[in-house]
């Protein structure tokens, strides 16, 4: 999207979930994470780092919070815990992604309109925009956006490691903001042939890299407006709907399993919840 | 490729040299793979004999290989695109791994362009390594083999199947000797035991689908046990409705006991007897699905299970409710992993749990016989520590005079006790084939560059087969060798045998002889024209799966002895050294992603630590960060502290992976290497390692140390970013499927 159609737009692609938010979509990707399967293993993760060269920054800079997992597996223990000697129902996983929100809260922020929405449903990044003022990060409640504050080209890659680098998409470099892109280059891809073919995308035909890995099936990617896609039937059948939060209540239909986190900030995350089930019989 | 030359051989001799014993009639109905996999929105799957399709510009093409980052054996897809592999995906035709990896599979690629590779043959020449070529490297090598006589020579190795295994074999053959030590750490020796002498099948099917509850003594099978990918796909069919119940007992939390319903730690050692007195129970209640003989009551009676709280620290009504519940919520499965297993009296605890498995009826519900694949020359020479431990042994008799190890690293891994370093001073040749500069490499006297498992060539036959038909995994290279002067295990080990056996000159290379083998396999339907075409379709497919010589289980329980508890006033901890996926036996700690991936529980990244119960961390006045020594009788290694209450409160858990002295710039000086300071006990049966028997002292090092980790908070802090919901309510809501 060219600068000058944002500055010409720019409330189009400002509207707040309550205004009913972005229209003329082509797709909105989304997702169905389920916390009943996701085990907690990283696969996600490592292959998100495959997929979309994400730098290793190494111990002192994770140290101070610069890592940059766009794909990252949450640890809690219970708060229940406080009171027994020990974590008896285990621990509790969570896959934390930018959840490309329908109404986000960093987009408005940016000065330069260097991240925006996408008739995709995406929030999208525009690399070489950027100019580093990091207000979409603290605006983030999510906590998904990551920062170069090196240039780590040479650090992360060195030879002959940089052949790995996935040639669909590039390396940021320092005083640029990153974050999980929903695989914008499978997406590409999968359109560019569909387009080829004449045909619409089929659900299922790509995946995100972190879906395809995971091992139990725990995320279910696709498009929320094909009627006939898994991650729709998943959000229809736990009663999750886009658009703002009125229901005042912590989830839509308090029987069903689907949520989404922070909904209440009226951000209209992309990502649906499946909460952890717990024996209670134990 | 083949270039046939004109020795004569017979054809029995022939096929035994490609691995085929003459199980052709197990093997009949053998079908090549005849159709292209054409996965959506991936572009073709090609087989490598398509060369040019490396490098058609901007296109990514998929070839299927095996991954080898572990022994599981999982099927890979790897997308190359301008002659480089750039991704890697399971291989959805993979029984074993459905399309799936793990986080170490992903991370081959980095194993692969990994900075740190060994490029170059290198030769001990005045006490340093310099690099040769392989012409002065192999006629060296060639000299000293033919110098030794018979088992003076011995050859280490990890897990090895398929058709480096007959290579091996054929070596030692050819050798005449029969010291091949195969070295595994993280491995499943003592149930594999177990279930050859109580089922009858060293290997059955574990059905976690139709389990309704699991009962895991510290079998970490989402993680590290026996084939981790495959358990998680199976695991995820257990939790879907009917929801399954999963109880782990282990002394430390590992990734599986992250996702228990009901996560106990038993006191370090007594889980056999945890075992029984729930077996006891079951039978004293007449919960029993199947009737032991009056000596195995009369053994079971001893535990009580007053008794058997005083002895596991589990109390009675926790006891009661696990017997409960294996009857209630049948069929149930039955687990035992390392922390049940690493004892002396190891192998009894894991029988129990399979005197457990028997009474409540999971054996022919949850425990099915295996299916292997037919052909015993091509059958996984599974790793040990008891191998470890015998070439140890060899050592220090000075039992070798050349020693070649492949694909392994003991140096690292062997307990300082076991006086490895010393005993191979001793050796006069050592030769490490190797992709990186280890510990064992570095004390060798010739090194030899391996290819990467993504540049090589290879069958594989995993040892836990997972579907219904065994399956023999192919390993393709997903590109041409990054470095020139690498060459490939198969190579290599072929050139060693033709020039000990002239049969074998017949083989141009190691592609050419997997080629003959494959396509001369004995029983392969004869309706496959056994040509270019088929092996083309068999590359394209990755694997091929046989009939199985599908064995039966047949009970046989006996009774059980399990050792008391016994405090100790000088060592009052136990270490456990715990596995990680990620970092594996500390094979991985040269890859960057899985160094900066966060441990699974502890959430620490690029370090060692140590994981202590509040209440131990409190006595011992040391908080999260404080750097602790830990000392065994063996000796002592120095780590900071992670302090949560997933572990027992007489235990400290250290994670294997680090403390490596070589190895590369991500791995090299970096954390505590756990293994080091084992005491040198085993199991009585087996002769595996003892891992979790060594007894410690923990005393504070005054020096302090941030605690590198991700994540702020412990707890969600009372907001609701994970959200969970009884297992009742999703019983009504999402039904009993
Ligand atoms: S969708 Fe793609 S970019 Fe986003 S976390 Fe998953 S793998 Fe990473
Ligand atoms: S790969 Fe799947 S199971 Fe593993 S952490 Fe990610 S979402 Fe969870
Ligand atoms: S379990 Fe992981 S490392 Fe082992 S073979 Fe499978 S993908 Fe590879």
């Amino acid at each position: 999207m060219s600068f000058k159609n944002i500055l010409e737009n720019f409330s189009k692609y400002r509207r707040g979930a309550e205004e009913g938010g972005h229209h003329e979509y082509e797709h909105r990707w989304g997702m169905a994470i389920d916390l009943n399967l996701c085990i907690g293993c990283n696969a996600c993760s490592t292959a998100c780092y495959a997929e979309n060269n994400l730098a290793v920054v190494g111990k002192d800079k994770f140290e101070k919070g610069q890592a940059m997992h766009w794909m990252r597996i949450e640890r809690y223990w219970d708060d229940a815990d406080a009171g027994r000697d020990f974590p008896e129902q285990g621990a509790l996983f969570l896959p934390m992604l930018c959840q490309q929100c329908g109404a986000a809260t960093c987009e408005p922020v940016c000065p330069v309109a260097a991240t925006y929405h996408t008739p995709d449903g995406l929030n999208a990044q525009v690399y070489n925009r950027c100019i580093g003022s990091r207000y979409c990060n603290n605006n983030c409640p999510f906590r998904v956006r990551y920062f170069n504050f090196w240039s780590y080209y040479e650090s992360s890659w060195p030879e002959p490691l940089n052949m790995q680098l996935n040639p669909d998409l590039s390396v940021r470099d320092k005083g640029v903001m990153e974050k999980c892109t929903f695989c914008v280059q499978r997406i590409r891809t999968a359109k560019d042939k569909a387009q080829r073919e004449n045909r619409a995308i089929v659900d299922g035909e790509f995946q995100t890299a972190c879906a395809q890995a995971c091992p139990t099936g725990a995320i279910v990617f696709g498009d929320t407006m094909d009627p006939n896609s898994r991650v729709t039937k998943l959000w229809q059948e736990h009663e999750v709907e886009r658009g703002p939060y009125t229901s005042k209540k912590p989830k839509q239909n308090a029987e069903l399993r689907g949520y989404r986190i922070f909904e209440e900030l009226n951000v209209d995350p992309s990502i649906m919840y499946l909460e952890r089930v717990r024996e209670t019989e134990v | 490729m083949s270039k046939m030359k004109s020795v004569k051989i017979d054809r029995r001799s022939f096929l035994k040299m490609l691995g085929w014993g003459g199980a052709g009639t197990a093997l009949a109905g053998c079908d090549l793979p005849t159709t292209v996999t054409l996965e959506e929105g991936k572009e073709e799957v090609v087989s490598y004999l398509m060369p040019e399709e490396y490098v058609i510009p901007g296109i990514g093409v998929w070839y299927a290989s095996t991954c080898l980052q572990c022994d599981a054996g999982c099927g890979l897809h790897g997308r190359v695109r301008e002659g480089r592999v750039l991704k890697l995906e399971g291989n959805p035709d993979s029984p074993i791994n459905h399309g799936k990896t793990c986080m170490m599979g992903q991370a081959g690629v980095q194993a692969h362009y990994n900075p740190d590779r060994v490029t170059s043959p290198m030769l001990r020449k005045n006490g340093t390594l310099q690099a040769v070529s392989w012409d002065e490297a192999l006629s060296e090598l060639n000299g000293r083999l033919g110098a030794v006589s018979g088992d003076r020579f011995a050859m280490v190795t990890g897990t090895v199947s398929g058709h480096q295994a007959v290579l091996v074999s054929a070596l030692m053959e050819q050798m005449g000797s029969s010291n091949h030590f195969a070295h595994e750490t993280i491995n499943a020796r003592v149930w594999r035991q177990v279930c050859e002498d109580m089922l009858g099948d060293p290997m059955p099917r574990l059905r976690l689908d139709k389990a309704q509850v699991i009962l895991s003594f510290g079998a970490d099978f989402l993680g590290t046990w026996l084939s981790p990918v495959h358990m998680a796909t199976e695991y995820a069919k257990f939790r879907s409705a009917p929801r399954g119940m999963l109880v782990q007992i282990e002394p430390k939390m590992t990734l599986t006991g992250g996702n228990a319903d009901l996560w106990l730690p038993a006191r370090p050692g007594t889980e056999g007897a945890l075992a029984l007195g729930i077996a006891n129970f079951v039978i004293e209640r007449g919960w029993n699905k199947v009737n032991v003989t009056p000596n195995v009551r009369r053994a079971l009676a001893e535990y009580d299970l007053p008794k058997v709280e005083e002895i596991t620290g589990i109390p009675v009504s926790k006891i009661k409710r696990i017997a409960s519940l294996l009857s209630e919520r049948s069929p149930a499965l039955v687990l035992a992993g390392a922390s049940a297993a690493g004892f002396e009296d190891g192998y009894e605890s894991v029988a129990a749990a399979m005197l457990l498995n028997i009474i409540v009826g999971a054996v022919g519900e949850t425990i099915e016989a295996s299916a292997q694949f037919p052909e015993a020359a091509l059958l996984a020479r599974q790793g040990s520590t008891a191998d470890l431990i015998k070439f140890a042994k060899g050592l220090e008799n000075k039992a070798f005079d050349v020693v070649l190890f492949a694909n392994t690293n003991p140096v690292y891994t062997a307990p300082e006790a076991l006086g490895l370093e010393k005993g191979l001073a001793e050796v006069g040749f050592k030769v490490a084939m190797t992709q990186f500069p280890d510990e064992t490499a570095m004390l060798a006297d010739l090194v030899l560059p391996l290819a990467s498992p993504l540049e090589d060539w290879g069958t594989h036959v995993a040892a836990y087969q997972a579907g219904g038909d065994p399956v023999i995994s192919v390993q393709q290279p997903l590109m041409e060798p990054i470095h020139k002067d690498v060459r490939g295990f198969g190579d290599v080990m072929l050139g060693l045998l033709k020039a000990r056996n002239k049969e074998f000159e017949q083989f141009a290379d190691y592609y050419a002889y997997l080629k003959t083998a494959m396509l001369n396999m004995p029983g392969l339907a004869d309706k496959d024209n056994k040509n270019d075409a088929a092996w083309n379709n068999l590359l394209q497919k990755g694997l091929l799966s046989a009939k199985p010589a599908k064995g039966k289980l047949s009970i046989k329980a006996h009774t059980v002895e399990v050792a008391g508890y016994q405090h100790s006033k000088e060592y009052p901890l136990h270490l456990v050294p715990s596995a990680r996926l990620g970092l594996w036996d500390g094979r991985h700690a040269n890859i960057p992603w899985l160094q900066e991936a966060p441990d699974q529980i502890a959430k620490v990244v690029w370090d060692s630590w140590a994981e202590l119960h509040p209440k131990t961390a409190h006595e011992l006045g040391v908080k999260n960060g404080d750097i602790i020594r830990v000392s065994s009788a063996s000796g002592s290694i120095e780590t900071q502290v992670y302090i949560h209450k997933g572990v027992h409160p007489d235990v400290v858990a250290v994670p294997m992976g680090q403390g490596h002295t070589a190895y590369g710039r991500y791995a090299k000086n970096r954390g505590a290497n756990p293994l080091k300071v084992l005491n040198p006990i085993t199991d009585k049966k087996t002769g595996e390692l003892a891992t979790h028997a060594t007894r410690v002292k923990v005393s504070k090092v005054p020096r302090k140390n941030i605690l590198v980790k991700m994540g702020g908070s412990e707890t969600q802090m009372g907001r609701p970013l994970v959200r969970t919901v009884s297992a009742d309510q999703f019983r009504r809501t999402e039904g009993e499927g």
